[in-house]
């Protein structure tokens, strides 16, 4: 075995045994996602229960025939408790001690006012007695019933007044006279989805990607930075460096250890996030990306390849970035406190790309965003949906230049006594000497 | 015959500090010498120069005709170097560990599974090679680093401080496996330490380190008389000019 296969060798198993290593990037995900997304799906299904037995009042201090027809709309498609009460007062104290959910009050005059051709005022109380999601659904659910009612008693309407006026025409056409629909142009195609389905569609999937590569590139700066700083503090990279073996193989040996492990790592995040989507998002099936076949939208198996290239450079570059940091370091957790830092540059462009597009930000912003490297591994993604497989390659390319650049400060720094004599504190930038 | 290391005039400074202000010793082909000094007084700094990890500022260090600084690889070649409070992979078992590093010297697999089995022999671990080193007591793992170091027979080995840490009857143990082995090997031996007694027993020579200077050399006898001492201590306090 040559002393580089030896070295990545020897990285593997000592990470694959680390525990911690093991249950927190390997096992955790696998575990985690698939139970956030049961708890998700059964905190949904119950929200769904609840609405569905939920039980409504009903108050009315119109006496008239047309307040008496909602009335009887209302009982007839609901569980619903009519109130008799003297007063709303009343009428809000018996709803309180109920269990219903939401009153429907139908104020005196209602009749009246649809009767000379005006609005008839309907209100509904909603019940928050635990502040809960159901709570507010089950009073949506009343109003929805009252809406229903109000579309069809309006057809209704329309269709008296017409018989009356010999009118021609359909009276849902009267009512809403105006039928819009959306379409969206993509790449000369026009396709018949709104413009939003698909922005939203895009948004949902490709930005699952920047989320894996952030968790992983955020694993992997840990992982890296930590094997070094316990390689120093344990003296074993001493040790190393004073063997027969150049101190570029040390460096690529334990580069490809922590790049095989975060491998590992990222498959187990993907296989648990999908498990997670799957369960969480169950009840919302949605607009698929079945429904944009033959649109150009999607990822192709070359989109694939270059995305999969993004990754290997971005994890290369923030490996070789968290090494050179991490030979500063005396201990593991300084090492541990360097890699925060390391990840606010990789955050603050996840946090800004996932609710804007990089072109609608201001010029400097751009530059600024577009000089970190992880920032290219979120818009190839994008890229890669709407097949810009250019803005992928330039992606690329920057990531590789800027890691080939910390390599080779990382190789340099390697060979020189910086590694053995060199320190960096969290919070200031100085060499202390140690004589012995 | 050429000494097996010869150490001159070497200067070290870090920043404004002066680690090492011309330290010149040279040892001969399968002798143990001894650094003996106090924290701080330049020992490791020394054995870092000569075990390639550190550049002197001036002076120069050669290991059997290799220059430690114009031909390192040479030098690593050949010598094998254990730090001081050095740890071994926690999540290795001292066999693994011992494989990995021969895997370094050695060209093939007999020859590297040769030196697990002459480690073993040295450090007597025996059966628990087998188990993983973050179950080791700290005197398992010091004789299972010195074993390392050891196993491929090199020309010459460098101990910083390889008693450092453990108690009286794990140093006593380790200190036979150094002595037995370097006269049973012929293998020539920097040890440093500030435990004057353990040198006393071990090193044929010494060489006391004060301040970035060497201060006195000799074989421990030569020196007590020579500072009408009982002991190493005595002699380093005559010679350092302390007290």
């Amino acid at each position: 075995m040559g002393s580089f296969t030896s070295i990545a060798s020897k990285e593997i198993k000592e990470l694959v045994r680390d525990p911690k290593i093991l249950f927190g990037i390997v096992l955790l995900p696998l575990l985690l996602y698939p139970l956030m997304g049961q708890g998700l799906q059964i905190s949904q299904q119950s929200v769904e229960q609840a609405v569905k037995g939920a039980t409504f009042s009903v108050y009315t201090e119109d006496t008239g025939q047309i307040a008496g027809a909602i009335v009887q709309y209302i009982i007839k498609n609901n569980t619903v408790t009519q109130l008799h009460a003297s007063s709303l007062q009343d009428a809000l104290t018996q709803f309180q001690a109920s269990k219903a959910v939401a009153m429907v009050y139908i104020p005196d005059g209602y009749s009246a006012n649809i009767t000379v051709g005006l609005k008839g005022n309907v209100k509904i109380y909603g019940n928050l007695r635990n502040m809960n999601l159901a709570e507010a659904q089950s009073t949506n659910v009343a109003g929805r019933s009252v809406q229903v009612y109000d579309y069809y008693y309006s057809l209704a309407i329309i269709k008296q007044l017409m018989l009356a006026t010999n009118s021609a025409g359909s009276p849902a056409a009267i009512r809403d006279p105006i039928s819009l629909s959306y379409a969206s142009i993509i790449k000369g195609n026009v396709v018949e989805v709104s413009p939003d389905q698909i922005t939203g569609l895009i948004m949902s999937q490709s930005i699952m990607l920047p989320i894996m590569v952030m968790m992983m590139v955020i694993f992997a700066i840990q992982m890296a930075a930590t094997s070094i700083a316990l390689e120093k503090e344990q003296k074993t990279l001493e040790t190393l460096m004073t063997l027969p073996v150049g101190r570029l193989t040390i460096l690529s040996g334990k580069l490809a250890g922590s790049i095989f492990i975060a491998i590992v790592g990222s498959i187990s995040y993907m296989v648990g996030f999908s498990f997670y989507t799957a369960s969480a998002f169950s009840f919302a099936p949605g607009l698929t990306s079945g429904s944009l076949t033959g649109t150009g939208v999607g990822i192709t198996p070359v989109g694939y390849l270059l995305l999969g290239a993004v990754i290997f450079v971005t994890l290369v570059s923030a490996l070789a970035l968290a090494i050179s940091l991490a030979v500063f370091t005396d201990n593991v957790r300084s090492a541990q406190s360097l890699t925060g830092v390391l990840i606010v540059p990789l955050i603050i462009p996840a946090m800004i790309l996932m609710f804007s597009d990089i072109d609608m930000l201001p010029p400097v912003i751009q530059w600024v965003l577009l000089a970190i490297p992880y920032t290219h591994s979120m818009l190839a993604s994008k890229a890669a949906f709407l097949g810009d497989y250019w803005l992928i390659l330039r992606s690329i390319i920057y990531i590789s230049v800027f890691t080939v650049v910390v390599l080779w400060i990382a190789a340099k720094i390697f060979s020189t006594e910086r590694i053995i004599t060199g320190k960096l504190t969290t919070f200031s930038l100085r060499k202390k000497p140690k004589p012995q | 015959m050429a000494p097996a290391i010869t150490v001159s005039d070497l200067r070290k400074s870090f920043g404004d500090i002066q680690a090492l202000k011309g330290v010149s010793f040279s040892v001969e082909d399968g002798e143990i010498f001894g650094l003996i000094g106090p924290n701080g007084a330049g020992k490791t700094t020394t054995l870092r120069i000569l075990g390639t990890l550190i550049s002197p500022t001036s002076g120069s260090a050669v290991v059997h005709g290799y220059d430690a600084v114009k031909e390192p690889d040479k030098v690593r070649s050949i010598l094998s170097y254990l730090p001081e409070d050095a740890g071994a992979y926690q999540y290795l078992s001292g066999e693994e560990y011992l494989k990995f590093m021969a895997g370094f010297y050695a060209h093939d697999k007999e020859k590297a599974n040769a030196m697990v089995e002459a480690a073993r022999g040295i450090s007597g671990l025996e059966g628990r090679l087998k188990d993983r080193v973050n179950g080791y007591s700290k005197g398992m793992k010091r004789r299972l680093l010195i074993a390392r170091a050891l196993m491929m027979k090199p020309d010459v080995a460098i101990l910083d401080e390889p008693t450092a840490g453990l108690d009286v009857i794990q140093a006593y143990h380790v200190r036979g496996m150094i002595k037995e082995y370097a006269e049973k090997m012929g293998v020539t031996m920097l040890v440093s330490s500030h435990n004057m007694l353990e040198v006393e027993y071990l090193c044929h020579r010494v060489a006391l380190v004060n301040e970035g200077t060497v201060v006195a050399e000799g074989s421990p006898q030569e020196l007590k008389e020579r500072f009408n001492a009982v002991n190493l201590e005595e002699a380093f306090m005559e010679a350092a000019h302390i007290g």
